[in-house]
């Protein structure tokens, strides 16, 4: 009987067949045996430019190209390995030190194995992603190498060995055939002068030795390291964890923190509803509080204290456990800041501190004597403690080192362990470990996590570099850019080849029998304008209207064509779907698109001819739409306008033009539009900003700069053109792609958001807020007015919209037609079609409306890529979600930081003068604790923490330094009224009334405003500071 | 009806003559020394090749063949699947104790769970017939009892792991188990012993993934095939033991066809063998609980005198009449006693090679 079974020794042909077999378990529970079969190949090259072999059997694509070889045939050469190397990481190499492999100033020329790829990617993603990404640049000279498919380097794991074993023997197997490859086949001549040595970097001791055994150079990472130029500031690029891994079992035995359930005790749990999971979000008023959104309960379980928070970091997605109801809470009514609380830390001495610490404890003791106070309002709360973490969200973290933290040895080049202090302030503080402690004092530095383990109080880190001097422009852009995940990096050249070859000289042709005229209208004769904010450089929209013979209205909404010039897929589509929008910061802009597209080719430009998309609609002059129409035009903008020039020309009734009036007729409509989205119940919600515009002038007072947004008739003419053809093509799309249209809704917020709201007016204010509709919600905001505080209407509106869930891009297919509604525009459909320029999701519309109406392209192809495959477009729609959010974060971040920064200036301009007085405003109580306010500036739109010592007693003087001040704090005590926020603030054996500041919420008061620099500890940290000057 | 008949291999009459019956039937009846018609000894079995894990993408399977090219392949599959409490232990009570026995995490391990019949499942493909007809149902089941069937004796090694007998082996926990399916595909001429050896073998080879979780936790795996776990633990000195220590573990029975002819007990009969048998014994010598275990697989005849016509030389009739008790003695006792063949078989099946 001849066998079946495939029989590797019998057959000659074998040596290229063998096959893998694992386990795989599936989400829903299926276990499955799995058999992959691989057939070796000896057709992978090298990639030396070196070899003389590879080239001629490297495999060729379609066009007999083979891809060009990246290891150089001059590798840089080290003092260990004068005639250059290449290196072949393991997989803990790259895991402890990503960061060095992306620094610029070494690691070129590595293999990356594919054994190692994949493990790395089961190991950590994002590592994965980086290392991909590195593979992918031509700069760095990576090449993967897919080991496990060549024969000669592939590795059968052995009986009884461990996948890990494997998988070092395969590194190991492949430095060893490079080594004999490239001495085989290096080109003649070359030979004899440089065959590069072939380096295994491994931090894996057993492999080191095996190495040696095997005659394989091998060294560990920091060894590698030490043998570089800068070594110094390498070696702190490398990951911590793997001393702490070494050094775990001798030093430390204390652990503080309760071991994470395993992973199998997890999902039990998940699917047994004993556990629950959600995404860790700290509360930014109080460090040791935390809340979890689970789809099990209403309301976000709490989390408090470091020990319940079991290592979590703001962002994980985590599993939790309900603690008993004895244990229950109410949410903190205290500002708790772990920069105080914690300062005196040294990160060094670990082994005498417990987890909470005693004064962590008294913060948390009172909280629970509240909870189990009287009052309905302060109603304890479901508390829960982390029991695992499912998917760490750790990325780089921007701060400075906490001076403190240093040591009075600081100058040494020795070792030292340093915190530091995170930008953000939900982030606990870093350990990281330094030889650089002096140089990087004072800097902006950014730092990653690497673990956090059981014994170890705080997480540790590494250095990853600097970004410079502490409030320099440039390391607090860059700070804020990688804060908030913004790519800044300039477009690679890949995206600008996919530029039109004639640069800014590209025109619309002028012939129409060119193909750029293919499905085009010729709108040019229309009297078409723009109207942007002052300066805007990237022309997104132009408007237009006029009388058709019938006595009803043409009006056209015409976009910045992008999609013509932006093709599906390629690289330069793919920039900007990663980018996904186009982020202001107050001196700076970071575009989705290459400029020439954004600021010139898209750009709808007056005077020139721009290809656009046009949206045109009939009316009658009710603004009744009688019919929608869609279409690629060509158009010429007559003029660009301001808002407040474009108000201008249509006060002024002396012009007359056709122009202007079109533009009269438009805010015509306008006005009867919003008239009729307000009836549908549209809410006009408030956002606290303001708008810095800099003139550029030196001299003048820089807060003047300074503006809080103002509304004009043209702004919200403009607005309401564009929710309109936003809406238009929202059906429209959703009509062609009932599964794919990507479109945007705003969820209908749960009742229980706005509970606290609803309390504080009703207590405070005895108003109603009516939450049952969006109409509701819009009629009772309009109640809510206070005669003697005009602001008081804003307030609410700003407090009321953070109660909201946040507005998202989706998917049709993802939800069902009755939730697709737009809550806040109340619109039952909704999407971004208005600015493609900025926003990848407008251009993605443009695509799918192009699609929609049979545009079929210069060619004729028509471009449906893209539009129709709903995964890639989720993919899309969570990330630009994401960018949308984090972009928004990072302009105002910028705002604030801008008006600190200005604030400063005008303080050290005062200070020449005398001194630092500060500016007087006014400011309104936001929110109250039981040891102090938060406090809305309109001037500047920022919102700050007034403490204790911040508040200015009757009979004291407001201008005392930080640090005077700070004396201040232990002598105050305070009444807090939870019940009917009020909060009383006196000093101790002081409790007349005359002495004592009361301040409620809503209440305005005086402010006074100020940047200060933080002394004693925070080297140089600046904050606004806020004093509470006249209740 | 009749190509099915002629494809149901079992029950299927060879194109012989009553002459050349009768020829057979003589020879294979002569006293102490039966002649076979291929020259084997009573108790000598056809020559068979062997071989395990043929088909990759199972957790075990196997093929035997004989020299004439009748062969059998079974495969077993096995799934993760959860245990549905029954009606009365799902009280309140017991979801009270289930929560608690998240907590005190295997305390009491899974011991006091027994394993379902229905766990394991055996699918037969004949061709021309659909798989619920009779013949395919009938086999498989069969072949299924036999299997849930068999138990640990008391002191054998392994017993502790199969406690309960394959039934045992399948639980995972309180909540979950393994579902085995077997199956054989595409069977023509497959004689049911063969298909019981052939499953008896693939079950030797079956390995499970190892389990890495613990108690009542949901149960999650080693993802390296190389660490899993044999279905039916094997000894790891299983040549030396081979001879030396008869009592082997737990196994999965195998199914032996044994005839009767006049006073001779034959062994591994061939079609024709079968045709004129005075009795066929389907024996399955893995389960030590005999009772449960011997199938009468078919009797000759009605056990009536034979009705006026007379037996004439040299022309087969089929045998009336039963056979002796004391026949069936022997052919039990020769299959199932100490050192019988039974054993033999096992201990042969055995020593294959499973990897």
């Amino acid at each position: 009987m001849k066998s079946l079974r495939r029989d590797l020794s019998a057959n000659p042909q074998a040596a290229n067949v063998t096959s893998k077999v694992f386990v795989r378990s599936t989400k829903s529970g299926k276990v499955q045996k799995i058999v992959r079969e691989l057939y070796l190949r000896e057709d992978i090259p090298c990639s030396s430019k070196l070899c003389s072999q590879c080239p001629t059997i490297a495999p060729a694509d379609a066009n007999g190209n083979i891809a060009p070889f990246i290891l150089s045939e001059r590798p840089a050469g080290t003092t260990a390995f004068p005639r250059g190397h290449y290196l072949v990481p393991d997989t803990n190499a790259l895991l402890n030190g990503m960061d060095l492999f992306e620094h610029t100033g070494a690691f070129y020329d590595v293999i990356v194995l594919q054994t190692v790829l994949e493990e790395l990617r089961n190991r950590s993603l994002p590592l994965y992603n980086r290392l991909l990404a590195l593979v992918k640049s031509d700069e760095k000279r990576f090449y993967l190498f897919f080991n496990e498919f060549r024969r000669e380097t592939h590795v059968r794991r052995g009986p009884e060995e461990t996948i890990n074993d494997r998988n070092d023997r395969a590194v190991r197997m492949v430095a060893s055939w490079y080594g004999s490859h490239l001495q085989q086949s290096a080109k003649k001549g070359k030979k004899e002068k440089a065959i590069p040595a072939i380096v295994v970097v491994t931090d894996d001791k057993e492999n080191l030795r095996k190495c040696k055994e095997e005659n394989v150079t091998a060294l560990s990472l920091s060894d590698y390291v030490s043998g570089l130029e800068g070594s110094e500031m390498l070696l702190d690029m490398i990951s911590e964890s793997k001393d702490a891994r070494d050094s775990k079992e001798t030093t430390r035995g204390e652990l503080f923190y309760p071991e994470y359930f395993s992973m199998s005790k997890l999902t039990t749990g998940l699917r047994a509803g004993t556990l629950h999971q959600g995404v860790f979000n700290v509360s930014p008023y109080n460090y040791l509080e935390a809340s979890v959104k689970t789809a099990a309960f209403d309301k976000p379980l709490l989390i408090l204290g470091r020990d319940n928070s079991n290592r979590a970091i703001a962002g994980d997605s985590v599993v939790v456990e309900v603690l008993p109801q004895d244990q229950w809470k109410s949410p903190s009514t205290k500002i708790v800041d772990e920069e105080a609380v914690t300062r005196n830390d040294n990160p060094d001495t670990e082994e005498t501190e417990a987890v909470v610490t005693d004064r962590e404890r008294k913060a948390l003791q009172e909280e629970v004597k509240k909870a189990h106070g009287k009052h309905a309002e302060g109603r304890p709360q479901p508390t829960a403690k982390v029991v695992g973490v499912i998917k760490r969200s750790w990325r780089q973290y921007v701060g400075h080192v906490d001076t403190n933290s240093t040591g009075s040895q600081a100058s040494g080049r020795r070792q030292q362990n340093v915190f530091l202090l995170p930008m953000d302030k939900r982030i606990p503080k870093i350990r990281v470990r330094t030889r650089q402690a002096s140089d990087i004092l004072g800097q902006r530095i950014l730092v990653t996590i690497d673990s956090w383990d059981r014994d170890s109080r705080y997480p540790t880190g590494h250095f990853i570099r600097a970004l410079g001097e502490l409030e320099t422009k440039g390391a607090e852009t860059e700070a804020l850019l990688l804060e908030y995940d913004v790519q800044y990096k300039p477009f690679p050249k890949s995206v600008l080849d996919c530029l039109p070859s004639e640069g800014h000289d590209w025109k619309v042709p002028v012939s129409k029998e060119d193909k750029g005229w293919n499905g085009r209208k010729d709108l040019r004769d229309l009297l078409i304008c723009s109207i942007d904010p002052p300066g805007c450089q990237d022309i997104d929209d132009a408007l237009h209207a006029r009388v058709l013979p019938n006595g009803n209205y043409e009006v056209g909404v015409h976009i910045a064509d992008v999609s013509h010039f932006v093709k599906p897929n390629n690289p330069m589509d793919l920039e900007a779907s990663v980018r996904g929008t186009t982020v202001y910061l107050v001196d700076k802009r970071i575009d989705m698109l290459p400029h020439l597209l954004g600021t010139d080719l898209c750009s709808l430009k007056p005077y020139v001819e721009r290809y656009a998309f046009s949206v045109l609609w009939e009316m009658t002059p009710d603004a009744e739409i009688v019919s929608s129409n869609f279409t690629k035009s060509v158009i010429r903008s007559r003029e660009a306008f301001s808002y407040e020039q474009a108000q201008l020309r249509i006060d002024d009734k002396s012009q007359q033009d056709e122009l202007t009036e079109s533009m009269r007729a438009l805010l015509k409509f306008s006005k009867v539009l919003r008239q009729k989205r307000m009836d549908a119940g549209a809410l006009n919600l408030a956002s606290p900003e303001v708008r810095i515009e800099s003139e550029g002038d030196e001299v003048g007072d820089p807060l003047t700069d300074v503006k809080t947004k103002a509304m004009l008739d043209t702004n919200s003419l403009v607005e309401e053109f564009m929710l309109l053809a936003n809406i238009t093509v929202g059906s429209k799309i959703y009509e062609s792609f009932s599964q794919t249209a990507l479109l945007r809704r705003h969820a209908t917020p749960p009742p229980q958001n706005f509970e606290e709201l609803q309390n504080q007016l009703s207590k405070k204010r005895n108003m109603e807020l009516d939450v049952s509709s969006s109409r509701a919600l819009a009629d009772s905001l309009d109640r809510c007015v206070d005669p003697n505080n005009p602001f008081f209407n804003t307030l609410v509106r700003i407090l009321a919209t953070r109660c909201m869930t946040s507005a998202e891009y989706f998917c049709a297919g993802a939800f069902t037609e009755s939730e697709f509604r737009h809550y806040g525009l109340a619109s039952p459909i909704y999407t971004h079609f208005t600015s493609p320029i900025r926003r990848y999701a407008d251009l993605m519309v443009h695509r799918q409306l192009a699609s929609a109406i049979g545009y079929e392209g210069e060619d004729g192809h028509a471009v449906i890529e893209g539009v129709t495959t709903r995964n890639k477009l989720e993919d899309i729609c969570r990330n630009i979600n994401v960018r949308h959010r984090n972009a928004q974060h990072a302009g105002r971040a910028s705002i604030e930081y801008y008006v600190g920064q200005a604030l400063k200036a005008r303080g050290e301009k005062m200070a020449a003068d005398g001194v630092d007085a500060g500016i007087e405003e006014e400011g309104y109580v936001m929110r109250v604790f039981e040891n102090g306010v938060v406090i809305f500036v309109p001037r500047f739109g920022i919102e700050g923490v007034v403490r204790l010592e911040d508040f200015v007693l009757p009979g004291e003087s407001g201008a005392r330094s930080v640090a005077e001040r700070r004396e201040l704090a232990p002598h105050r005590t305070t009444e807090f009224d939870s019940e009917e926020y009020t909060l009383r603030v006196e000093e101790k054996g002081h409790p007349e009334k005359e002495r004592s500041v009361t301040v409620e919420l809503f209440q305005k008061v005086r402010v006074n405003v100020s940047s200060v620099k933080e002394e004693g500890r925070g080297a140089g940290k600046r904050r606004v500071r806020i004093l509470v000057t006249e209740a | 009806m009749s190509s099915q008949r002629q494809a149901s291999s079992a029950s299927q009459v060879p194109h012989l003559s009553p002459a050349e019956l009768s020829y057979l039937y003589t020879s294979l009846s002569l006293p102490k020394n039966p002649i076979r018609p291929d020259g084997r000894s009573p108790t000598q079995f056809r020559p068979l090749s062997a071989e395990t894990t043929i088909l990759p993408g199972t957790n075990g399977s196997a093929r035997i063949g004989f020299a004439d090219g009748t062969q059998a392949i079974v495969g077993v599959k096995a799934e993760v699947e959860k245990t549905v409490l029954a009606a009365d232990t799902l009280d309140s009570r017991s979801l009270a104790q289930h929560g608690d026995a998240l907590n005190r995490e295997g305390e009491e391990g899974s011991a006091a769970v027994s394993g379902q019949g229905e766990w394991v499942q055996m699918s037969i493909e004949i061709p021309g017939f659909r798989d619920d007809d009779a013949l395919p149902v009938f086999l498989s089941e069969m072949m299924r009892e036999s299997l849930v069937g068999s138990v640990a004796g008391g002191d054998v090694d392994g017993a502790k792991e199969m406690a309960g007998g394959l039934k045992g082996r399948l639980v995972i926990n309180k909540r979950w188990h393994w579902r085995l399916s077997c199956f054989s595909p595409n069977l023509s001429h497959t004689p049911s012993p063969l298909l019981s050896l052939t499953t008896h073998l693939a079950l030797l080879s079956t390995k499970l993934p190892k389990l890495k979780s613990t108690g009542e936790e949901d149960p999650f795996f080693d993802d390296d095939w190389a660490a899993a776990e044999y279905l039916y633990p094997r000894s790891n000195t299983s040549k030396s033991s081979l001879s030396a220590a008869p009592s082997y573990p737990v196994r999965p029975p195998v199914t032996l066809l044994v005839i009767a002819v006049g006073e001779n007990v034959i062994f591994d009969p061939n079609r024709e063998e079968i045709a004129v048998a005075d009795a066929v014994l389907a024996i399955s010598p893995g389960i030590p609980n005999s009772e449960n275990v011997n199938m009468l697989g078919a009797t000759a005849g009605p056990g009536e005198e034979s009705g006026g016509q007379e037996e004439v030389e040299g022309v087969w009739r089929p045998r009336r009449g039963g056979v002796k008790r004391s026949v069936i003695a022997r052919m039990v006792k020769t299959v199932l006693g100490k050192g019988g063949v039974g054993e033999e078989v096992l201990e042969g099946l055995e020593g294959v090679e499973v990897q």
